[in-house]
C-alpha cells in the first residue's frame, strides 16, 4: 500500500554568493493517513525549508532541490513540471503557515481568499463558492461565520486569521496537510483551540499531517511520531511516547530538558544546550552538533554519524548512543 | 561626541562597486572641472559673435558643437553655462538643506505641537504648485540670481525637513542622547553636537538629489525667460534656440543634453550613496 | 451582507471626505497668507502692484481700488479684507483681459486640467506596466531596459523633451501638430473636434507624463519586488495559483499603494510642470495665462493662479486619498 506522503533522501541546497549551503540534507520521512508526524528542532534547522521543498515552493534562487524524491500518493513531486504542481498544491496537499496575520492578503476579503482555492481547482464556480466558504468557516469554528465572509484580515484576531488559513488549506480536502508552526504566533489559550481544531479535522478526514514546531509541549499533545532535525539532517526519529520516555540523541535530550512544563511560559532559548545552531555555511566537519554536545567524543569531530536503528521503529544518528 | 560609526572604507568600497554611481561621480567631476576652468578653456566672452551663424556641429572644426543663430560658439556657451547651472543648483540645494535641516531638527527634537505646526507647513508648501510659486517669487522680487536661488530653496526644503525629522525622532531617545541630557547638556548642544552628526548621512544623500531637482527648476525658469538676464545658464540656451527648431534643432538639443547628463549623474550618485548607506535594501 | 459592507465603506469614504475638507481650510488660509506676504514683500505699494503695467491712470479707478483693498488700513486689516474678498472668489480685476481675474482663470483652467489628467493617466499606465514587467523579469534585459529608460526620462527636462518631440514628430515626420489645442480654422465640432483635440494632446502629454512614468516605474518595480517577498504571496502560491495569477491578483494591488501615495504628493508638481509644457506647446491653459501675466506683471492674475492652483491640488489630493482608501481597506478614519 502506498502511503499518502513518503519523502526519501530529500536534499535542498541554497546557492548563494557566500557559497553553497545544504539546508536540507538527505531527509527521509513517511506519514500515514490519519497520522501526525512532528518535525522538531530549533529555528534554522531546516524544518520550514523541508516543508517548502515538499510543496516545491522554495524561493529559487537561491534554493533548489538537488536530490531525493517526494512521493505524494505514489507520485514523485520533485520531477513534476510546474503546471502539474499547480493542480496539486492546495488540492492534494495543503499548507498552513506560521504568522496568520501576515499570511493573508490584507486588501482582499476572507471570502475571496478562500473561494480562490475552490475556484482554482475547479471545485466550484463563483456563484456556489460563497455558500461553500460559509460552510468551511463554520467547519473551522469561526465565530459568527456569516458576518466574517466580507471581513478583511485586519478586522480579525490572530486566532480567527489562523482559522481562515486552515479553512483555505482544507478547502479541497487534501490528503496531506503541512502545518508550519501554526500556533507559534498565537496566545496560549488560542493555541489550544487551534490544535484541537486541527486534530478534529484530521481525524474526520483521515489526513496525513506534518506538524512543524520547536515547541515540544505541543508535540506531546499532537504528534504520533517525531522527527528531530538538526542543521538540515534528521538526527532522531521515534514514536512520541518512546521519544519522551527515553530520548537517545543528546540534542533531543537537551530539547526535552529545555521544554518547560506545559502551560508555563515558553523558553525561547534552550538552557540545557549551550551555544547556537551553527550557520549552514560554517558546519563543522564531523557531527554538526559536536560543538554543543555534552557527550562529544574525538570521533564526532571529524566523522559524521549515520542513522542507526537501536530498536525497531526507532532511528538515531549518534556515535555516543551506538557505544551505549 | 557619540557617533554611530559607519566604517568609512567599507562605505567608499560599496559606493565604488556600484558602476553607475562611479560613472556618475566621474562625469560630475569632469563637468565641475570644466565649469571651474571655463575662463581658461574659453577666455573670450561666450556671448561674443565669433563665426558664421547656424553652423552645424562638425561643420567647422573651430566650433565642434556648431554656432547658434547669431554665430556664437555653442561649446563655449555650454562650458560657461555649466558655471551658472552648477552654481545655482548647489546654492539652491544648500539653501533648501539649511532650511530643511533646521526646521526638521526642531520638529523632530521637540515633537508635540511644534512638530504638528512644522508638518502642516511642509504640507502647505507641497500644496502650492512649486514652479508657479518660484515664478511668482521671481517675478515679484525680481529676476536676480539670489532671488532665484532663494525661491528654489523655498520650494525644495520639505523633503529634507521630513527626512531630518524622521532621523531626529529615531535618535532623540537613544541612550547617548539621554546620557547627555542627564549630564545637563542644553537642547542646542544636544541637537547640534550629538544628534545632528548622526542624522546627517541620509540627509546629505537626499540633498544630492535636491541639487538635481534645483538644476531642473533653474533650467525651467531660465527657459521661460525669467532667469537672471546676465547669466547664460543651460536652460536659457534651450529657450534661446527654441525659435530655430525647424532649421537648426541642435541649438536646442545640445544644452538640453548637458542638463540631462548632469541631472542623470547626480541621480546616479544619489542612488549609489543610498545603496552604500543601506546595503540591505540593495541585496534584495 | 456585501451591501452592508459596501455601505460601511461608503460611510467611511464620506467621513474621510469631511475630514479632508476640514483640513483643507487652514491649508488654503496658509496659501492666502503666503500670497499676502509676497504682495507685502514686493517693492512698491500694493496699489502699484495691482495697477502696474495696466496703465490705469484714471483717478476714479485708482480711488476705487484704494477703497476695495483698503490700502489706508493697517496691515492686519488688509489681510482680513483680502481673505474676505477671496472667500467670495473676488480675485480682483484684470485690465489686460478686461474681465475679473476669476473669469480669466476659469477660461483657461479646463485645458490645464485636461493636460494634467491625460499626463497622469499616461504616467500611471506606462509607469505601472513598466514597473510590473521589470519586477516580473527582474535581472533580465527587460529589467535593464526599463531601468535605463526610467533614468533618462527622470533626468530629461520636460520642456526640452517637449521640443525634441516636436522636432521628431512634427517637424521631421509631420505626424503631429506643433502646438495649440485645436486646428486653426477648426475641423467642426462633435467627434471630429474631440479627435482633433486628442491629436493635439499627444505630444504635450508625453512631454509631461514620461517624467512621472519614470518615477512610477521605479517605485512600482521596487514595490512589486518587496510585496512578492511577503508571506501572503507564499500563501497564494500554496493554494495552487500560478505565478502570473498571484502577481495579478495579490501582488499588484498591494504594490500599487506606494505609487498612489506618491501620486498624491506630486499633484502640485504636475500642475506646475504643465505650466512649462503649455508654454512649449502653446497650450491654452493657465500656464500660458500665467506666462503672459508674469511678463506683463499682471499680479492679480499671478496670485489668483497660485490660489486656484493650490485649490486644484487640494481637490486632487482628496481624490487620491479616496482612491487609496478604496485600494486599502486597512485605512480607518478616526
Amino acid at each position: 500500500m502506498t502511503l499518502p506522503l513518503e519523502v526519501t533522501d530529500l536534499s535542498t541546497t541554497l546557492f548563494t554568493r557566500r557559497g553553497e549551503m545544504k539546508a536540507v540534507d538527505g531527509l527521509s520521512l513517511a506519514v500515514d493517513a490519519g497520522e501526525t508526524v512532528a518535525l522538531v528542532g530549533e529555528s534554522g534547522c531546516g524544518k520550514s525549508l523541508s516543508a517548502l521543498s515538499i510543496m516545491r515552493l522554495l524561493p529559487d534562487p537561491p534554493a533548489r532541490i538537488v536530490g531525493g524524491a517526494v512521493a505524494l500518493n505514489g507520485r514523485d513531486l520533485v520531477t513534476l513540471p510546474e503546471e502539474v504542481m499547480l493542480a496539486i498544491r492546495g488540492k492534494e496537499i495543503g499548507m498552513i503557515f506560521q504568522d496568520p496575520m501576515s499570511s493573508l492578503n490584507p486588501v482582499t476579503t476572507v471570502e475571496k481568499q478562500i473561494a480562490e482555492v475552490l475556484m482554482a481547482h475547479g471545485e466550484l464556480g463563483r456563484g456556489q463558492a460563497r455558500a461553500r466558504v460559509h460552510e468551511l468557516l463554520e467547519l473551522v469554528g469561526m465565530p459568527d461565520a456569516a458576518r466574517r465572509l466580507d471581513a478583511y484580515p485586519h478586522q480579525l484576531s490572530g486566532g480567527m486569521c489562523q482559522r481562515v488559513m486552515i479553512a483555505m488549506a482544507i478547502a479541497c480536502s487534501p490528503s496531506v496537510l503541512i502545518a508550519d508552526e501554526p500556533t507559534t504566533a498565537l496566545d496560549v489559550t488560542v493555541q489550544a483551540q487551534v490544535l484541537a481544531l486541527l486534530k478534529r479535522l484530521q481525524a474526520d478526514a483521515g489526513m496525513a499531517m506534518i506538524f512543524i514546531t520547536h515547541d515540544l509541549g505541543v508535540v506531546a499533545e499532537t504528534a504520533d511520531r517525531v522527527v528531530v532535525m538538526y542543521a538540515g539532517r534528521k538526527v532522531e526519529e521515534a514514536s512520541v511516547d518512546a521519544l519522551f520516555e527515553t530520548p537517545l540523541h543528546p540534542y533531543t535530550v537537551g530539547l526535552i530538558g529545555a521544554t518547560p512544563v506545559p502551560g508555563a511560559a515558553r523558553a525561547d532559548r534552550l538552557a540545557d544546550i549551550p551555544g547556537m545552531v551553527p550557520p549552514l555555511n560554517a558546519l563543522p566537519q564531523g557531527c554538526a552538533f559536536a560543538p554543543r554536545c555534552a557527550r562529544v567524543m574525538e570521533r564526532c569531530r571529524h566523522e559524521r554519524p549515520a542513522l542507526t536503528r537501536p530498536a525497531p521503529d526507532r532511528l538515531v544518528a549518534c556515535f555516543a548512543v551506538e557505544q551505549g | 561626541m557619540a557617533r554611530i560609526e559607519i566604517p568609512r572604507f567599507e562605505f567608499v568600497a560599496r559606493f565604488a562597486r556600484n558602476r553607475g554611481a562611479l560613472v556618475g561621480a566621474v562625469l560630475i567631476f569632469l563637468v565641475a572641472l570644466t565649469a571651474v576652468l571655463a575662463p581658461v578653456l574659453f577666455p573670450t566672452d561666450p556671448l561674443r559673435i565669433v563665426g558664421a551663424p547656424e553652423l552645424w556641429p562638425g561643420e567647422d572644426p573651430d566650433f565642434p558643437l556648431g554656432t547658434d543663430s547669431l554665430g556664437r560658439d555653442i561649446l563655449s556657451m555650454i562650458v560657461h553655462g555649466a558655471r551658472a547651472t552648477l552654481l545655482i543648483g548647489l546654492c539652491a540645494s544648500a539653501v533648501a538643506t539649511l532650511i530643511g535641516v533646521t526646521i526638521g531638527a526642531i520638529a523632530g527634537y521637540f515633537g508635540g505641537w511644534v512638530d504638528e505646526i512644522v508638518m502642516r507647513t511642509a504640507e502647505l508648501f507641497q500644496t502650492i504648485p512649486n514652479l508657479i510659486f518660484v515664478l511668482t517669487i521671481v517675478v515679484i522680487l525680481g529676476s536676480t540670481l539670489a532671488n532665484i536661488v532663494i525661491a528654489i530653496g523655498i520650494v525644495s526644503w520639505t523633503s529634507i525637513a521630513r527626512m531630518t525629522r524622521a532621523e531626529f525622532l529615531a535618535l532623540r531617545d537613544r541612550e547617548f542622547v539621554q546620557a547627555c541630557r542627564a549630564m545637563g547638556m542644553g537642547n542646542g548642544g544636544i541637537i547640534l553636537g550629538e544628534i545632528l552628526p548622526n542624522a546627517l548621512p541620509p540627509v546629505i544623500v537626499l540633498s544630492s538629489l535636491v541639487v538635481a531637482g534645483a538644476i531642473l527648476f533653474e533650467s525651467a525658469v531660465s527657459f521661460l525667460g525669467l532667469g537672471d538676464p546676465n547669466v547664460a545658464s543651460w536652460g536659457r540656451l534651450v529657450g534661446d534656440g527654441r525659435q530655430l527648431i525647424r532649421s537648426s534643432w541642435y541649438i536646442c538639443a545640445i544644452p538640453g543634453v548637458a542638463i540631462m547628463v548632469t541631472v542623470l549623474c547626480l541621480n546616479l550618485i544619489g542612488d549609489g550613496l543610498n545603496d552604500a548607506l543601506n546595503p540591505k535594501l540593495r541585496d534584495r | 451582507m456585501a451591501a452592508v459592507a459596501a455601505g460601511s465603506r461608503g460611510r467611511a469614504a464620506l467621513r474621510l471626505l469631511r475630514r479632508r475638507l476640514i483640513q483643507a481650510v487652514p491649508l488654503m488660509l496658509g496659501v492666502v497668507v503666503i500670497n499676502f506676504c509676497l504682495i507685502q514683500l514686493a517693492p512698491g505699494s500694493f496699489l502699484d502692484l495691482m495697477t502696474a503695467e495696466n496703465q490705469v491712470s484714471d483717478p476714479a479707478t485708482i480711488e476705487l481700488l484704494r477703497k476695495t483693498y483698503g490700502l489706508d488700513d493697517p496691515v492686519w486689516l488688509q489681510l482680513v479684507k483680502y481673505i474676505w474678498a477671496l472667500m467670495q472668489f473676488d480675485f480682483g480685476f484684470s485690465y489686460r483681459q478686461n474681465m475679473p481675474v476669476i473669469q480669466a482663470i476659469s477660461v483657461h483652467l479646463p485645458a490645464t486640467l485636461l493636460l494634467m489628467v491625460s499626463s497622469i493617466t499616461l504616467a500611471l499606465a506606462v509607469g505601472v506596466a513598466a514597473g510590473v514587467v521589470a519586477s516580473v523579469k527582474v535581472r533580465t534585459v527587460w529589467d535593464s531596459l526599463v531601468s535605463i529608460a526610467a533614468m533618462f526620462f527622470f533626468a530629461a527636462p520636460s520642456f526640452w523633451l517637449g521640443i525634441m518631440l516636436i522636432v521628431l514628430f512634427s517637424v521631421k515626420l509631420g505626424w503631429l501638430p506643433v502646438g495649440g489645442m485645436a486646428t486653426i480654422g477648426g475641423v467642426g465640432g462633435g467627434v471630429a473636434g474631440v479627435l482633433d483635440i486628442l491629436h493635439h494632446l499627444i505630444l504635450p502629454t508625453l512631454a509631461l507624463g514620461l517624467f512621472y512614468a519614470a518615477i512610477y516605474a521605479r517605485v512600482m518595480r521596487s514595490s512589486m519586488l518587496e510585496v512578492a517577498q511577503l508571506d501572503f504571496v507564499r500563501t497564494a502560491r500554496a493554494k495552487g495559483l500560478s505565478r502570473n495569477r498571484v502577481t495579478v491578483s495579490h501582488v499588484l494591488r498591494n504594490a500599487l499603494l506606494p505609487v498612489v501615495t506618491i501620486l498624491g504628493v506630486q499633484m502640485g508638481t504636475v500642475l506646475a510642470g504643465s505650466v512649462v509644457i503649455e508654454s512649449v506647446f502653446s497650450w491654452p491653459g493657465i500656464g500660458s495665462l500665467l506666462f503672459d501675466s508674469v511678463s506683463s506683471r499682471n499680479y492679480p492674475v499671478v496670485l489668483g493662479i497660485m490660489v486656484l492652483g493650490s485649490l486644484v491640488v487640494i481637490a486632487a489630493n482628496i481624490a487620491v486619498d479616496l482612491v487609496y482608501m478604496w485600494l486599502d481597506p486597512r485605512i480607518e478614519i478616526r
